[in-house]
């Protein structure tokens, strides 16, 4: 059986679109604010549709959400699968409550949802891809997240290519120890089983060796005081000295502010209330 | 710190193997079951980052479907589950669905904001609440129960959750036909989908696998003794009224969140006139409800800060 190579939809290829995903920020408007103020940018732009039906602004509020996430530079993927995401959700809920007897109506109703999750997914698109670990973690920290939370974030981010780069060598190793199954059985299930055995059971040295490295590393934290320093305001202080909120940083959350604010005042002058 | 109290003799038909346990988790003031700091953070990072790890392999993996109904695999719920019934069932559960949230839901652009608060409460209960019926690692009729009733506490809390929003959602605008049938159909479909496959092929059956295999020997990599079964559960939550009331005002809110959603649902897009009618302060009356629930929890949160660092000064 030849084998076909996929240069564009593998595993690696994903790897390594989800490496530059939470390292190398590609340089866009918001990564180079402050990281409290992209928050408070997000928080603004996420909570806008929920305070208003009124389509026109919607609308209006979904330009919006698209041109910031231009403007942040989004990888494919990221945007491929949100683009899939919706249209698969769309898709699936219409075919749903068609099913049952349900009309154009139906659709036209769960659309306004629909826009309102996308101009959320595409302000967090745009807001966690600018921000890369230690300044998400940093930023959660100064607004008195939990320090566990913080710690997680930057911590997660690091461990993630390893972990999975880990996997992946166990997971290779497997396979080149096993023999594939003899006949691919009826809709290929022997295929099917062989993996999914073997996507299990990779996970049995994965947990030791994680053991291992959470174990170094939680010690080292703690041998340099990471629990107490945490707690401790002169600490935080130190950590926090760095963090600036400058012009730049006012004026783009201003911009966003004024935008949202001409959204809704064209929604008022042309409202539009339901689809079709 | 002073030694507890030894336990009282138990009758002679009990399990020896339990009395052994609860005669070792006291034994000396070295090695009684609390867990120190550094090994209450551990716990946390292993399964945030196993479970985050789990995840992310779904996320690859295509998810064929036949209809409205899925075959997928929603989580590797065997994952948490060793972490909790090995170690330590509240710093598992706090670990794994804050895993999911920052590996997959963040980086993948699939964050939903505030209603992601509601989520972590379904898995962290479902993953405390399993876990603890986890006595004894290797026991494989708990280690089965387990795996089930996570997916089944963490599927039928947001199948209420989804149910309760059509109900209330939908009851005035029955011209929508349809809707409520489809989607009670869709949720006992999914539910017993789920429980199928994510809790038995992908639940219980590796659990039993791995968890007796692990059992003895992932232990010592961490720095810590092997459970002995029938010892009291370690690194216990916190009992509390502060505790019971942040868990509480926590669920609320999350379900606020889904309501806020729901009620968007129903008087935004099919009762145009409702709005007219109201006006839009029905609206920001709830937004003020979510605002006062989050303030308190602020407050409460402070507090029990508070409280535990007056503890850690002690």
């Amino acid at each position: 059986m030849a084998r076909k190579t996929r240069d564009v939809l593998s595993v690696e290829w994903v790897r390594l679109e989800l490496l530059r995903t939470a390292y190398a920020t590609r340089g866009g408007l918001l990564a180079r604010m402050d990281p409290r103020m992209v928050l408070l940018w997000y928080v603004l732009l996420a909570a806008a549709p929920w305070l208003t039906h009124n389509v026109t602004v919607l609308i209006g509020l979904f330009v919006l959400g698209a041109a910031s996430v231009v403007a942040s530079r989004v990888g494919p993927l990221v945007l491929g699968l949100f683009v899939f995401g919706l249209t698969t959700d769309i898709i699936a809920l219409f075919a749903a409550s068609f099913f049952f007897g349900g009309d154009w109506n139906t659709l036209a109703a769960l659309a306004v949802l629909n826009l309102k999750i996308g101009v959320m997914s595409m302000a967090s698109m745009a807001a966690f891809i600018s921000l890369d670990p230690e300044k998400l973690s940093d930023a959660l920290l100064a607004l008195r997240a939990p320090e566990l939370l913080a710690f997680g974030v930057s911590y997660g981010y690091r461990m993630l290519p390893i972990l999975v780069d880990e996997y992946i060598t166990v997971l290779e190793g497997m396979r080149l120890r096993s023999a594939a199954p003899a006949s691919r059985g009826l809709l290929g299930w022997r295929t099917v089983l062989h993996w999914s055995v073997m996507s299990v059971t990779a996970f049995y040295p994965i947990m030791l060796n994680t053991a291992k490295n959470v174990r170094t590393t939680v010690e080292a934290l703690e041998t340099r005081g990471f629990t107490y320093a945490a707690h401790n305001p002169k600490g935080r202080t130190l950590r926090l000295a760095h963090l600036k909120v400058r012009g730049f940083d006012v004026a783009v959350v201003l911009t966003t502010l004024a935008l949202v604010v001409l959204a809704f005042a064209i929604g008022v002058e042309y409202p539009l209330y339901r689809i079709g | 710190m002073s030694t507890p109290a030894p336990a009282p003799d138990r009758p002679a038909d009990q399990d020896a193997q339990q009395r052994r346990g609860t005669l070792r988790g006291a034994i000396d003031g070295v090695r009684t079951m609390e867990l120190t700091t550094s090994q209450k953070l551990m716990v946390f990072v292993l399964s945030m980052s196993l479970f985050g790890l789990s995840n992310i392999l779904l996320e690859i993996i295509p998810e064929p479907s036949i209809g409205p109904v899925e075959f997928s695999i929603s989580n590797m719920i065997f994952i948490p589950l060793a972490v909790a019934a090995l170690f330590s069932p509240l710093w598992a559960a706090l670990g794994a669905p804050l895993g999911e949230i920052v590996f997959t839901d963040l980086l993948m652009g699939d964050f939903s904001g505030l209603a992601e608060v509601e989520g972590y409460l379904q898995m962290f209960l479902a993953i405390y609440i399993g876990g603890s019926m986890v006595r004894n690692p290797s026991n494989k009729v708990q280690i089965a129960i387990g795996a089930i009733s996570i997916i089944l506490i963490d599927k039928v809390l947001s199948a209420i959750v989804d149910l309760s929003k059509v109900w209330i959602g939908v009851e005035e605008a029955e011209y929508v036909e349809g809707l409520p049938q489809s989607i009670l159909a869709v949720e006992a479909v999914g539910l017993g989908m789920d429980v199928l496959i994510s809790g038995i092929l992908f639940g219980a059956i590796p659990a039993i696998w791995l968890i007796p295999r692990l059992y003895g020997r992932i232990e010592p990599l961490m720095g810590m003794r092997p459970r002995v079964p029938g010892e009291p559960i370690p690194g216990d939550a916190p009992k509390g009224p502060l505790f019971v009331g942040f868990a509480l005002f926590l669920s609320a809110a999350s379900f606020g969140f889904a309501f806020l959603e729901a009620f968007d649902l129903s008087a935004g897009a099919w009762e145009p006139d409702f709005l007219g009618r109201f006006g839009d302060s029905f609206l920001w009356l709830s937004v003020a409800a979510i605002l006062l629930v989050l303030g308190v929890t602020v407050l409460l949160f402070k507090l029990a800060q508070k409280r535990s660092s007056h503890d850690d000064a002690r």
